[in-house]
């Protein structure tokens, strides 16, 4: 299961063009990068790529009526969120001089089911976040960007934590 | 929904919230939301192993008065032991003191369980920048996604009570 979500945020991460570096630390095989302004740029490029799709996956969901009508106010919430984090980090990328990637014109995110099977999906991406933030974490420099990845964390593991609860896995 | 209420509430998502909103993440936030800034390592660990000690008392306090709150509590006190363990081995290998965290007293409110564990999940989170070492940044991390999914499951929790009165 771990591999199965691990090959997924590796494969759209690879997808949008995150460097290699960065993709063998999301898989949990990379050695510690030098830490500075370059590896800040790659961690900011691999988590906006997370967060474009994870925002696609939300908007796909809400435009055409896929969560549980009772869990619609939620994933606009998470939504919310996943806007947010887009913007900070682009505020981030470009106070420094970066160019953040833009998001997708188009997002392949397989065949569409409505109801808990929708709510999977969404759980899917919010599980590689999760692992992608935690994988990556440890290596941005810059004090600023480190306290927002990690309140951005906090958030990624509180929609995992909700999703899985909907679907009847174990939160504790 | 009221766990995401609460959650909005708290002064920190109001920061990155108003972080995205306005450009700048360390400019324009008010200074009653601003974030702690540790100034050591030693200081962050002491911290967190307060706030972890209140969690744990008052969680302990709660289980003891209700039965179905056990198997929480039990999973809960596991995941700290595990923590404590990490946090003892960096404070080895850092060269920093061993601090000793006085038992706060028993309260069985879930809103201040609630609020002990935000405090957990802030220390954590605000913390990381003042340990100055990538290794402890990553076992923090790690505690910083347990406290945090903790935290999410007391928010269910108060959410369910209030369904239920």
């Amino acid at each position: 299961m771990r591999d199965g979500r691990r090959r997924f945020v590796v494969r759209i991460a690879r997808a949008a063009g995150v460097v290699p570096a960065v993709l063998s630390l999301i898989e949990g095989r990379g050695e510690a990068l030098p830490r500075g302004q370059e590896t800040d740029f790659a961690i900011l490029d691999a988590a906006l790529v997370i967060e474009h799709h994870a925002i696609a996956v939300y908007d796909t969901g809400l435009q055409r009526g896929l969560f549980p009508p009772g869990l619609r106010d939620r994933a606009v919430e998470f939504r919310g969120d996943h806007v947010g984090h887009r913007d900070t980090q682009i505020a981030i990328s470009r106070e420094r001089g970066g160019r953040p990637p833009e998001a997708r014109a188009h997002y392949d995110l397989g065949p569409l089911e409505p109801g808990d099977g929708f709510v999977r999906q969404a759980l899917q991406i919010e599980v590689a976040a999760q692992e992608a933030y935690t994988a990556l974490i440890s290596h941005i420099d810059t004090r600023d960007y480190l306290l927002s990845a990690a309140f951005i964390l906090v958030d990624e593991v509180r929609h995992m934590t909700v999703w899985r609860r909907v679907l009847g896995f174990r939160i504790y | 929904m009221p766990s995401a209420l609460a959650l909005a509430s708290t002064g920190r998502r109001r920061f990155l919230r108003g972080a995205a909103a306005a450009p700048l993440v360390c400019l324009g936030r008010p200074a009653a939301v601003r974030a702690t800034e540790y100034a050591s390592a030693s200081e962050v660990l002491d911290t967190i192993d307060r706030r972890e000690v209140e969690v744990a008392g008052r969680l302990a306090a709660i289980a003891r008065a209700i039965a179905g709150a056990q198997a929480f509590a039990d999973s809960v006190a596991s995941d700290q032991a595990g923590h404590r363990a990490d946090r003892d081995k960096l404070r080895h290998r850092l060269k920093l003191p061993a601090s000793s965290v006085p038992a706060p007293p028993p309260d069985l409110s879930l809103a201040a369980l609630r609020e002990a564990q935000q405090e957990l999940v802030h220390a954590h989170a605000e913390g990381l920048p003042a340990l100055g070492d990538a290794g402890a940044v990553a076992v923090l991390a790690r505690h910083l996604v347990d406290a945090s999914r903790q935290l999410t499951v007391i928010d269910l929790w108060i959410e369910a009570e209030e369904l239920r009165a």
